[in-house]
């Protein structure tokens, strides 16, 4: 009974943060409405036992991921956020077309074709497993991930850093 | 495992003792910093609000309760250009995440024994990890209330704290990182347990180094001086809560100071014994719970701990001079980084050593280890000391 | 609760972001509604393992873990070439970046 009302308080929560995200004008209201379906979706991971994912989801996204989108919307737009030209792009019309196609595509087979629903396993969700999981048979991924995240960093750096040109600094403006 | 059915008494049982204990907590703490500042500047602090219409004035310990009632009356000031619906819920989210952390401290109040296999409040298997995650939250709130100002002062102070908070928020994680490890455990209890069965972490060199730097980024993650630059009076009048007035800026002093006792907590959690300390047994089978002379006294002890720290850091409020920006920032990356990372390496050969059972292997390992943090911290120092230039006049010649 | 209710929400959210990257003209908020769809996926992952014949295996954890640490690089990235072209055209709306040499 908990877990029902649960699941139905937390995908009201994350489908309406994701709508207000993209659909909002004021960037700064649209990261926090990100934000706010983060955390729905944390709670739904919480809800599936999947305690670590739900930490890391929190820590990652609405932690690093949220600070990062608005130090970019500050170094890019207005401080306050608002974007007062057009928001809808031109091709807006088909774009809708094509997102209704793709959901009834995703819907129908998650109604027809999927095996009857299975009750779920009881699980002893560990942190200490998942460790051990990816020391033993994962350790490749973990360090490829490593590398990616390192190369990110640089790349990062590089391109935000921009070429310094000299000829900006003795133009008279 | 599945969801346990909990019943809304058991929650409570659970949490609102915890509330009013911390709130408790921040009064008097309010109270012993202004009087403990006081003292530092040669002054007396407040001592006149005692019992109301007597002349007993009990050190002032009524303080607390007069600024209360004097804040809740005050009026409400919301600026024109601002955000009004953000301006409203930044204190609110500056109060929660503090709230919420406080779950996950291995307090053992005599009353949570009773409903243990009910409510597990700190046997999450994670805690460690959502500790970090939640306490995060409290950089948005900080910008959020200095962007929905929408005031330039309030805004500088906003960013100053995110990039503050977001820097010493790897230091803070990786000192962290080094109890886990030895602990090889996320669970806040039974990294209580293993101290209470071998040492508390801060008798080792790599446990001594961890937590003084976990120490000096807690501080700077709670904006305390002499990391509170996002508030600096003298330079941006109040930072993120210039605009803020009444009620709302009670929460947001109220949340820092919540805060406080939650990274306060979690220090004594990785590094301090946590609720150990003469009297009290941790039971190995019982995951976290300790047999005590009397009920509560590992909670005592806790809370003790916790004292302890927050009298630290108003020591060093009252001591130490606030630090520039360029500071501030070399201090993380350049000295605490470094360090933290090179400790890491080192709790990594020290378990190992302790791995062989060997008490010649795990003494040599220890001296090594010290010798090799202390050079390490001293040589960073070295390097450091030429790039911090003194303050360059460019306007005020 | 069954893998159905998850199953159509990922979708329906996984939709949300698709209709955002298509009808939006900011760069950063099309970098949002990316995000939004990798979170639908992630909420896949997790779903089928909860409901899998073996979640001992720690499947749909492990894979979520190594997508949100990509997806993470993928946001630092994507915002700092975003930075990036700003400076160069001093603005992120998508339809007037369309030109590829120097003016």
């Amino acid at each position: 009974m908990n877990e029902v009302v649960a699941f139905w308080i937390l995908s009201v929560i994350a489908v309406f943060g994701a709508l207000v995200a993209v659909r909002k004008r004021n960037l700064i209201h649209g990261v926090f409405a990100l934000l706010v379906f983060f955390a729905g979706l944390s709670g739904l991971f919480l809800l599936l036992l999947a305690e670590f994912i739900a930490a890391v989801q929190v820590l990652v996204y609405i932690g690093a991921v949220g600070i990062l989108l608005l130090f970019a919307i500050m170094l890019t737009e207005r401080v306050t956020g608002d974007d007062d030209r057009r928001v809808t792009s031109r091709g807006w019309f088909w774009g809708l077309v094509v997102t209704a196609a793709v959901f009834v595509v995703l819907l129908l087979p998650a109604i027809q074709q999927l095996p009857p629903p299975k009750a779920a396993q009881t699980i002893d969700p560990s942190v200490k497993e998942l460790g051990h999981k990816l020391m033993n048979p994962y350790v490749v991924t973990l360090e490829v991930l490593a590398l990616l995240l390192t190369a990110a960093l640089i790349g990062a750096v590089t391109a935000a850093q921009g070429v310094r040109m000299p000829k900006e600094e003795d133009s008279p403006e | 495992m599945s969801l346990e059915p909990l019943t809304l008494t058991d929650i409570l049982i659970a949490t609102v003792p915890l509330m009013l204990i911390f709130a408790t907590l921040f009064a008097f703490t309010t109270w012993l910093e202004r009087k403990a500042l006081a003292r530092i500047q040669n002054r007396i602090g407040p001592n006149k609000v005692g019992i109301p219409c007597t002349r007993i004035g009990l050190f002032g310990l009524g303080q607390p309760a007069a600024d209360g009632i004097k804040m809740i009356f005050k009026e409400d000031i919301v600026p024109r250009g601002a955000d009004r619906l953000f301006h409203l819920l930044a204190p609110i989210l500056a109060l929660i995440p503090a709230m919420l952390v406080l779950c996950f401290l291995p307090l053992n109040f005599p009353w949570i024994k009773n409903i243990q296999g009910l409510v597990k409040p700190f046997m999450l298997d994670g805690a460690v990890i959502f500790f970090f995650a939640i306490t995060g939250l409290n950089t948005l709130a900080v910008f959020m209330a200095g962007w929905a100002s929408r005031n330039k002062y309030s805004l500088l102070g906003g960013i100053r704290a995110v990039a503050q908070m977001v820097s010493y928020e790897i230091p803070l994680v990786l000192s962290a990182v080094i109890v886990v490890m030895m602990v090889g455990s996320l669970n806040a209890a039974e990294i209580v347990k293993e101290q209470a069965d071998e040492y508390w972490f801060i008798l080792s060199p790599w446990g001594f180094t961890a937590f003084v730097i976990f120490f000096i980024a807690a501080l700077a993650e709670t904006n305390r001086s002499p990391f509170d630059l996002p508030e600096a009076e003298s330079e941006i009048i109040a930072g993120y809560f210039t605009e803020y007035s009444g009620f709302k800026f009670a929460l947001f002093f109220l949340g820092e100071y919540i805060a406080m006792f939650a990274i306060s907590g979690l220090a004594v959690t990785l590094f301090l014994g946590g609720g150990d300390g003469p009297g009290v047994t941790m039971n190995p089978e019982d995951q976290g719970l300790a047999t005590e002379a009397f009920p509560g006294l590992s909670a005592v002890w806790f809370l003790a701990k916790i004292f302890a720290l927050i009298a630290v850091m108003i020591w060093l409020r009252g001591t130490l001079p606030r630090l520039r920006v360029d500071q501030l920032m070399g201090f993380a990356w350049k000295f605490m980084l470094p360090l933290s990372i090179l400790n890491i390496l080192v709790a990594g050969f020290a378990w190992h050593a302790e791995q062989l059972d060997n008490t010649i292997i795990t003494v040599i390992t220890w001296v090594i280890s010290f010798a090799v943090l202390y050079g390490a911290a001293s040589g960073l120092n070295q390097l450091n000391r030429g790039k911090v230039r003194p303050r360059e006049y460019k306007y005020a010649e | 609760m069954t893998l159905h209710h998850y199953l159509i929400l990922a979708a329906l959210l996984f939709c949300v972001g698709l209709m955002g990257a298509f009808t939006r003209r900011n760069a950063i908020v099309v970098l949002f509604s990316v995000e939004i769809m990798l979170n639908a996926a992630n909420l896949n992952f997790i779903a089928f393992w909860r409901y899998s014949e073996n979640p001992a295996l720690l499947h749909g954890p492990l894979f979520t873990l190594f997508a949100i640490a990509v997806a993470a690089a993928e946001v630092a990235v994507g915002l700092a070439l975003m930075i990036a072209v700003y400076r160069h055209f001093k603005t992120v709306d998508l339809e007037s970046m369309d030109t590829l040499r120097e003016e």
